[in-house]
């Protein structure tokens, strides 16, 4: 069994190659597989953009740190990103221990990560 | 392709084949030569790809093939050492749709322990005499339950017993932080155990011994202060029993698991 | 009745990955009943997470191994400590490698992590290894100040 996380989709009109993707719970080693998988997919059908929303993640440790810079880089040699946004107080906090601030795309409100894309 | 077979010493059931290289069609004679090599007893194969660069689709149909026959001997066949890294370069979508995956041997090793041998895992925890604590405590085991697969009304009334008891180990033991209240549980895919054991306060003695008085659990008023948490304890539990003979009170508890 | 400080709590669990989130979950609301902030039990959830991720990742080497995890709160801090039940060579080579030598992200995003994210997060660690490859990790973790209560 997992801890708890759930992905939740949405797409973004008129850009046919992004996805939105809500991250709800904790992410850690327990479910970085669950979630690698999901994203690993949205990668391979094309969705080469994603968008994170991090609004409702409580939690985030290294394994699943390590994950996410995954995420980025697998995106980054598909021609797209990897892009974060809401990110909570602490959460970030962890990014910033790990010096890995400036590896990620981090952005305060969903909408300017959206508006990064054109 | 080459493969290590490891044997795992206190399984005889159970096999790792650590495959490495590619996995291409042209393997898989040597792949069937290694299944065919081991013993009728095993029911449950892992099949680590950590050091593989590529697995064909026919390879995946020859393992689903033995998967079906693991699974016919009441076992499985899982696969281990995937991560995102190997997942992107394999391209693997749907594996898990038809395999169970792990991220490494030892996690399937476990899987195979507690669903296939049903073994008990076993928690202890060991914390102060004081109500403060009983809180997270309750909780964390009720957290464990549904970490084990135990569904949200199992894993309440777990909370609910553990609440009941520890509280009781609080308000009829000697309290200070130096003396610890010891709780173990053992969880297996049917049933809970619990034990919980505090140091006595003899002052306190004679009234839980009033309370564990026959007439007292089977005919308890709601409207007697004392002694509804006991009954409750024992409306929610298979298997209730008190020993207070040593210098700590032991209460013992057993829930079957219902969902 | 307020809770006497210092108080020790102890638990041990199967090495299995599953154990860890309500251990850590378990040990924050124990700091936030013992009157730290939510900060700090949010911090110390994460050190907790990774030294548990490294005892099982590193320090399990049968079927049936255990950790214990020991959690001695203080009025101003907590002490950790971590016991696993023996490694292998190899991976204690890798588990020094990475206490020695602090980590890049940018080069290794899948080992060593969590033992810099615990160091960030602590005063101090401790990591002894006996005779017999038991490691044993010791952790402290100081309250903050006051106002961030």
């Amino acid at each position: 069994m997992e801890s708890q996380i759930e992905l939740i989709y949405e797409d973004i009109k008129g850009k046919h190659n992004v996805k939105l993707v809500q991250f709800v719970g904790d992410l850690d080693a327990t479910n970085v597989e669950t979630v690698s998988e999901k994203i690993c997919n949205l990668l391979n059908e094309g969705y080469v953009n994603i968008i994170a929303d991090f609004k409702k993640l409580r939690y985030v440790n290294s394994t699943g740190l390590g994950t996410l810079l995954h995420f980025s880089k697998t995106a980054k040699e598909k021609n797209g990103s990897f892009k974060i946004a809401n990110i909570n107080e602490n959460v970030y906090e962890i990014i910033e221990i790990i010096g890995a601030t400036s590896l990620l795309e981090i952005y305060d409100e969903l909408e300017e990560a959206i508006k990064a894309l054109d | 392709m080459e493969v290590n077979i490891i044997q795992i010493p206190d399984k005889p059931h159970a096999i790792i084949f650590q495959f490495s290289g590619e996995m291409d069609s042209d393997k898989i004679g040597m792949i069937n030569d290694t299944f065919s090599q081991i013993n009728s007893n095993i029911n449950y194969v892992i099949v680590n790809v950590k050091s593989v660069q590529m697995i064909s689709s026919s390879v995946i149909g020859e393992l689903m093939g033995y998967r079906k026959q693991m699974i016919e001997k009441g076992g499985d066949l899982v696969i281990a050492g995937i991560d995102f890294s190997i997942r992107t370069k394999l391209n693997l979508i749907g594996l898990t749709k038809i395999f169970r995956i792990f991220s490494d041997p030892r996690s399937a090793l476990n899987a195979y322990r507690w669903e296939i041998e049903r073994h008990a895992e076993k928690i202890h925890v060991s914390f102060p005499s004081h109500l403060k604590i009983v809180p997270p405590v309750r909780q964390l085991i009720s957290r464990i339950a549904k970490q084990k697969g135990y569904g949200n009304r199992d894993s309440f009334r777990l909370e609910t017993i553990v609440d009941e008891i520890c509280n009781n180990a609080v308000e009829h033991g000697m309290s200070g932080s130096e003396l610890s209240i010891k709780l173990n549980m053992e969880i297996d895919p049917e049933k809970v155990e619990l034990d919980v054991t505090n140091t006595s306060d003899p002052e306190k003695m004679a009234s839980l011994k009033a309370l564990l008085k026959p007439k007292n659990n089977n005919d308890i008023k709601l409207d007697e202060r004392r002694g509804r948490g006991l009954a409750l304890i024992k409306m929610l539990t298979d298997e209730l029993s008190v020993d207070c003979s040593g210098t700590g009170t032991s209460v013992h508890i057993k829930k079957v698991r219902e969902e | 009745m307020d809770i006497i400080f210092p108080y020790k709590v102890s638990v041990r669990f199967p090495g299995d990955l599953e154990y860890i989130p309500p251990i850590r979950k378990f040990v924050s609301e124990l700091l936030q009943v013992s009157n730290f902030s939510p900060k700090f039990a949010y911090r110390s959830e994460i050190i907790v997470d990774e030294i548990c991720n490294n005892a099982v990742n590193y320090g399990c080497r049968t079927s049936n191994a255990e950790i214990e995890l020991i959690c001695e709160i203080f009025e101003d801090r907590i002490e950790f400590t971590i016991n696993d039940q023996g490694s292998t060579k190899e991976n204690l080579d890798q588990l020094m490698s990475v206490i020695k030598q602090p980590i890049d992200p940018e080069k290794d995003i899948q080992h060593g992590l969590g033992l810099e994210i615990v160091r960030m997060l602590s005063e101090n660690v401790d990591v002894v290894i006996d005779e017999k490859n038991l490691t044993s990790v010791h952790i402290v973790r100081k309250r903050e100040d006051i106002e961030q209560k």
